[in-house]
């Protein structure tokens, strides 16, 4: 016999008071733990997501939804920039790569990314199986994407029109795969690379039904991406379908478009005069993606914040919740604890017990709620995955579970201290002679 | 062996003084006090069990001055030395008969075998108990359990507050001969407070208060 099984025995003998501590301290702990690690890994994510990009190029418009559209692919492009005004940047010397993309096609869902060689240098991605692509009409698959639709190298598929899975007319023209990548955890995965050629070809060729669908409908955007030249929206359910089709009507050559450019510098001193320069002198506008997705961590902050006070709020109750019980469980079992004090027990050995007690509500609450919240991560994550075609790669920040554990131990100690300081004070002699 | 010296105590906020007649226990000595309810019983056998402290006198219990001990010597010699016995609350309610026994000992800091625990229980009739929880056992079992409560530990004393006061006449007379034959059994001094004049001719050493 000893504190400990005395203190075990003591939880367990009360199982209601128990339940309800245990159950509100882990709710909250769940809570915030969820928060801060959904929170960080979507920082994360997004940032791993920029890969080497130090700046964006497209059509005018807003510059968060060009970040979104062209370095996180979550979004839709801001419109088309002719390639010949695009290439003028490629010379700068303070630019270290610039890197032209278009895109407008998707394959279920699965972007189609018109590009060079140098686009997979930016996430790193190595090939895993394959080639790389030479020719038009070729693609290589991101790991998702290989994953998801199990291409083997050989095997050909028809692109859709637009950028989601429904509503777009299927082309004609079939790809085939060359080549697949290796996991990058970056959007790259989720990413179907061909060359640049490829777009404008089977753009070209479907001239005809494409142009039926040409309404010009702009309703859809407040931005001022109406400036974009020659741009060409067409709404459909879930947005505006950027096209690239306005090359075909001028052939190959000098009148090609690009949806943007992406570019990394030479040297952090262009991040102040590039961009500035781009924006004023030019149709074009440039966006910085850190600087965009700061911005955009402004506004998901107000309800990343209101959640983790409301998780404060709760462990704060929770801990009332573990004080009250304490304090009846000191109060009901006076005279057990003035028994033990009879038995030889001093103040210290029942102070002891009731801390155990504590300790064992907080421990207890404290491995369910991290669990609550590993299972509420992992599932708001398989939605995510589902919904945006993208893999988060799921982080426990082992410094913040820390400090939420630091916190939850402090406000518990703080009412176990509350609650039994009754004890130090017991009459045991007039508890005793005050029998029922 | 415990003497008393010109023993008096007051509650902190009570003008009553308590004055008690000096007591003389030699080993293994019975003592019955018997006084109306309010007199000051339960504070004298408080005293004794050094739950609480004398305000002035002297209390000697084997040759310890119990009254100069400090707080963590006399918690000490009350878990050794002492066992208490009361009229309603005997046992710890989370605690099984046997880990009652056990916390005891463990409190008392005492080590005592498990086959000498199982004798007690048995003595007392209450073996077929051990591992039943204190709120389901019956009155008569939970008196009993009182009483190996305060015989556990092989203490020099026990004291018992109204241990009867609350049993019929046939448990009564069980319970007084249980304390009284246990008492000797481990050569202690048995001192009772009551004012239940059913077990008055049981003692021949008598207190009136």
């Amino acid at each position: 016999m000893n504190i400990w099984k005395i203190s075990i025995r003591n939880f367990r003998f009360k199982p209601l008071y128990t339940f309800l501590g245990i159950l509100t301290l882990s709710v909250s702990i769940a809570l915030l733990v969820g928060i801060q690690q959904m929170d960080k890994s979507f920082r994360n994510q997004l940032d791993n997501n920029l890969g080497e990009i130090d700046m964006v190029v497209g059509a005018k418009g807003s510059p968060l939804q060009l970040v979104l559209a062209s370095v996180l692919h979550i979004d839709n492009p801001t419109g088309n920039i002719p390639f010949e005004e695009a290439k003028g940047l490629m010379n700068n010397p303070m630019i270290d790569k610039a890197v032209p993309i278009s895109y407008g096609d998707n394959y279920k869902g699965y972007r189609i990314v018109g590009t060079t060689h140098d686009f997979p240098v930016f996430y790193n991605a190595v090939i895993k199986e394959g080639r790389s692509m030479e020719n038009p009409m070729e693609v290589v698959l991101g790991a998702t994407v290989a994953e998801k639709f199990g291409f083997q190298i050989g095997d050909t598929f028809q692109s859709s029109h637009g950028l989601a899975e429904t509503g777009g007319h299927e082309h004609a023209a079939p790809l085939t795969v060359v080549g697949v990548y290796e996991p990058t955890h970056k959007v790259m995965d989720r990413l179907i690379i061909t060359g640049l050629e490829t777009i404008w070809e089977v753009h070209h060729h479907e001239e005809g039904p494409i142009d039926n669908e040409h309404e010009v409908n702009d309703d859809h955007e407040e931005d001022d991406h109406h400036e974009a030249k020659e741009e060409h929206h067409h709404d459909e359910e879930n947005g505006v379908h950027e096209n690239n089709e306005k090359e075909h009507h001028d052939d190959q050559g000098p009148g090609q478009e690009i949806t943007s450019l992406l570019v990394s510098f030479r040297n952090p001193m262009a991040l102040l005069n590039i961009p500035r320069t781009i924006n004023e002198n030019t149709n074009m506008q440039a966006a910085l993606p850190k600087f965009e997705l700061e911005r955009l961590y402004q506004f998901t902050g107000v309800g990343v914040k209101t959640i983790t006070w409301i998780a404060y709020a709760i462990l704060v109750i929770s801990c009332i919740t573990i004080f009250i019980s304490l304090y009846r469980m000191v109060r009901d079992r006076a005279f057990d604890l003035a028994l033990m004090r009879s038995y030889g027990a001093n103040r210290f050995q029942l102070v002891k017990m009731m801390v155990y007690e504590g300790f064992m509500i907080a421990g207890t609450a404290f491995i369910i709620g991290v669990l609550l919240s590993q299972i509420g991560v992992y599932f708001i994550f398989e939605m995510i995955t589902d919904q945006y075609k993208q893999t988060m790669s799921l982080q426990l920040e082992y410094k913040e579970l820390f400090q939420t554990a630091g916190l939850v131990v402090l406000m518990v100690l703080l009412s176990i201290a509350l609650a039994i300081y009754p004890i130090t004070k017991m009459n045991i002699s007039k508890i005793l002679s005050h029998e029922k | 062996m415990i003497r008393t010296k010109r023993l008096t105590f007051k509650y902190n906020n009570e003008d009553t003084v308590f004055k008690f007649p000096d007591i003389s226990l030699n080993k293994g000595q019975n003592l019955l006090v018997l006084g109306k309810s309010g007199i000051g019983k339960t504070t004298l056998l408080h005293l004794l069990g050094g739950l609480l402290r004398p305000m002035d006198g002297s209390i000697e219990i084997d040759q310890v001055p119990v009254h100069s001990l400090s707080n963590k010597e006399l918690d000490r010699f009350r878990g050794r030395n002492i066992g208490l016995v009361f009229q309603s609350n005997h046992a710890i309610q989370s605690l099984n008969v046997i880990e009652n026994l056990k916390a005891r000992l463990f409190f008392g800091k005492k080590t005592i075998s498990q086959t000498v625990i199982i004798d007690l229980l048995e003595q007392l009739d209450i073996l077929e108990c051990k591992n039943k929880k204190v709120r389901e056992l019956s009155e008569g079992q939970l008196q009993r359990l009182g009483i190996a409560m305060a015989m556990v530990h092989r203490p020099g004393i026990i004291l018992a507050d109204e241990p009867t006061s609350s049993l019929d006449d046939d448990n009564c007379n069980k319970v007084i001969q249980l304390l009284i034959e246990q008492a000797e059994i481990n050569k202690a001094n048995l001192i009772v407070i009551t004012h239940d004049q059913r077990i008055k001719p049981l003692f021949t050493n008598k207190l009136e208060l």
